[in-house]
């Protein structure tokens, strides 16, 4: 037998708490000690608050520079790679995993020596959900996540993006987040600047 | 004959000024309201428009006024527009009892800084603060609307029960200057040294509560309940008529209201004289501010009673309350005083 605990809501003040407003008052000083402290808010297009390194933004491609897992260099000799493009080998793990597979578009063709050409990778993030879930399951450490958030567009077209975007954001945005070390926000002191002392309660 | 045409030209001054400085200061108390507010919660409110966002309301008035006009179909069309003037007028009128200092002498003619010196004047702004409810009902019934009549019916209600606690503690103070006279009452304070809210506390909180609910703010907003009625009675005007209900009900009509209050509790203009020729108005205008941020702290803190609790209120625990306050004043008075 499950025992359930019951609560009730004690809706009955003391004698002494409904005659003296005790209520009210605990409310006001809360508040008053609100108006006494630096608002925490920030002025958003004017000063920005920095992602913290997990943040989970639009994706990019890591290129093929010569810091390749090993798991891509077992592969590399059937693969058409060239210098400072984007080292995917087209395995549609990312797809798999996806939770919304319909959003990539993923093409791959044979070369003429042999070898396999990535042509087309395209996500619809109007239909990502940011989990996260095609980066895990990359096993060439190629796609990854950035920490651009700002991603309104005019045109639904313009929400798809191609692989040349995603080259251009692996080496700029995703390899500054790579490098970062791994911890919440990626400067602490600013951001105690802005918020003040940040208590963790681990 | 000089007579006349002086104090008609003092008179019509007094109402120049009071109308400016009154429609000006609700526009302005909109930004106060909005830092304020922010602040309470840790936040900035405006900054972007003018320094500190003082431009602000400038600009929303702009905004309200470039509106388009829309007129929902199936409304009161004389009774949709009579209802803006009807909610707006009597706020202003409150204004009309309110004194805003010691009575001086300009040109050997002594001059009262308030428009209409009424020997009623408490009753007057009973009277006032009770037309201001037409507004509301009428707003609420022109609108062809479901929420704007529930929030119409609600506030009906709500000035039905809270006049008669607000007519039952103003009467005590009443009681004891022994006039209604805003400037006799204020007097009567300095004459006897001590302000009116020592002697009745009771009956200060329950014009605080009566203040609170006949403007429409916190806790006892009811009849504007976002979360339940969208604004309430004023959800199917757009723009400027839309900006009046606001103006008219959260700024005017608690302005009047505070400055009322501190003439029945806080001895009006009485305080030292160390602002010079202006230290009585300065003191009434400190002590009607004070109220008002009060207010604007209560709005911005607690939650919202629900409706029946909020009739039940009055009606069970402070109508008996600033009965029992009365006659105990009364008492007190009769074999006292």
């Amino acid at each position: 037998m499950i025992k359930i605990k019951k609560l009730r809501r004690d809706d009955s003040l003391g004698p002494l708490e409904s005659v003296l407003f005790l209520d009210f008052i605990k409310g006001l000083t809360i508040t008053m000690k609100n108006l006494l402290r630096k608002p925490i808010t920030t002025q958003y297009p004017k000063e920005k608050i920095t992602p913290p390194k997990r943040f989970r933004g639009k994706h990019g491609h890591f290129v093929y520079d010569g810091q390749e897992p090993p798991s891509l260099k077992a592969i590399e000799g059937f693969m058409s790679f060239e210098k400072g493009k984007s080292r995917c080998v087209a395995c549609y793990m990312c797809q798999t995993a996806c939770p919304m597979p319909t959003l990539f578009r993923i093409e791959a063709v044979q070369m003429p020596d042999g070898t396999k050409k990535v042509v087309r990778f395209d996500m619809n993030l109007l239909n990502c959900l940011f989990c996260g879930l095609c980066v895990d399951a990359c096993p060439v450490e190629c796609l990854t996540m950035s920490d651009i958030h700002e991603m309104a567009v005019y045109r639904r077209s313009q929400a798809v993006i191609h692989i040349d975007d995603m080259e251009k954001i692996g080496a700029t945005n995703a390899t500054v987040v790579r490098n970062l070390p791994d911890r919440i926000w990626r400067d602490d002191k600013e951001r105690e600047t802005l918020w003040g002392k940040v208590k963790w309660n681990f | 004959m000089n007579d006349i045409i002086f104090t008609a030209i003092v008179t019509a001054i007094k109402i120049l000024v009071v109308l400016a400085v009154t429609l000006g200061l609700g526009a302005y108390l909109t930004w106060y309201e909005r830092k304020f507010a922010g602040h309470l919660q840790a936040r900035r409110g405006p900054t972007v428009v003018g320094p500190f966002g003082l431009l602000q309301p400038l600009a929303d008035g702009l905004k309200l006024m470039t509106k388009a006009p829309i007129i929902p179909r199936g409304i009161d069309i004389k009774l949709y527009y009579m209802a803006i003037m009807m909610a707006l007028v009597p706020a202003i009128m409150l204004f009309a009892v309110v004194p805003f200092g010691p009575s001086f002498k300009i040109l050997g003619h002594e001059v009262k800084p308030i428009v209409a010196n009424l020997n009623i004047a408490i009753l007057y702004v009973f009277a006032m603060g009770s037309m201001a409810a037409y507004g509301t009902l009428f707003a609420g019934w022109a609108s062809n609307s479901k929420y704007a009549f529930i929030g119409s019916l609600r506030k009906a209600a709500l000035i039905v029960s809270y006049e008669v606690v607000l007519g039952f503690a103003a009467l005590s103070v009443i009681l004891l200057a022994g006039s209604m006279n805003v400037f006799d009452i204020v007097n009567a304070q300095i004459k006897s040294g001590v302000w009116y809210i020592l002697y009745q506390p009771v009956s200060f909180i329950l014009f605080l509560f009566c203040l609170l609910a006949e403007s429409g703010r916190v806790p006892f907003d009811i009849q504007e309940a976002e979360a339940e009625l969208v604004t309430g009675y004023n959800v199917e005007y757009g723009g400027m008529k839309f900006g009046i209900f606001p103006l008219a009900e959260w700024y005017l009509n608690v302005l009047a209201l505070c400055a009322i209050a501190s003439v029945l509790y806080f001895g009006g203009w009485a305080g030292p004289h160390i602002f010079g020729p202006f230290s009585g108005f300065i003191w009434f205008l400190a002590k009607t501010f004070g109220l008002l941020f009060f207010v604007l702290w209560v709005h911005w803190t607690l939650p919202r009673y629900q409706a029946k609790d909020v009739v039940e209120f009055a009606w069970k625990y402070l109508l008996p309350i600033s009965i029992i306050n009365l006659i105990g004043t009364a008492f007190f008075i009769y074999f006292k005083g």
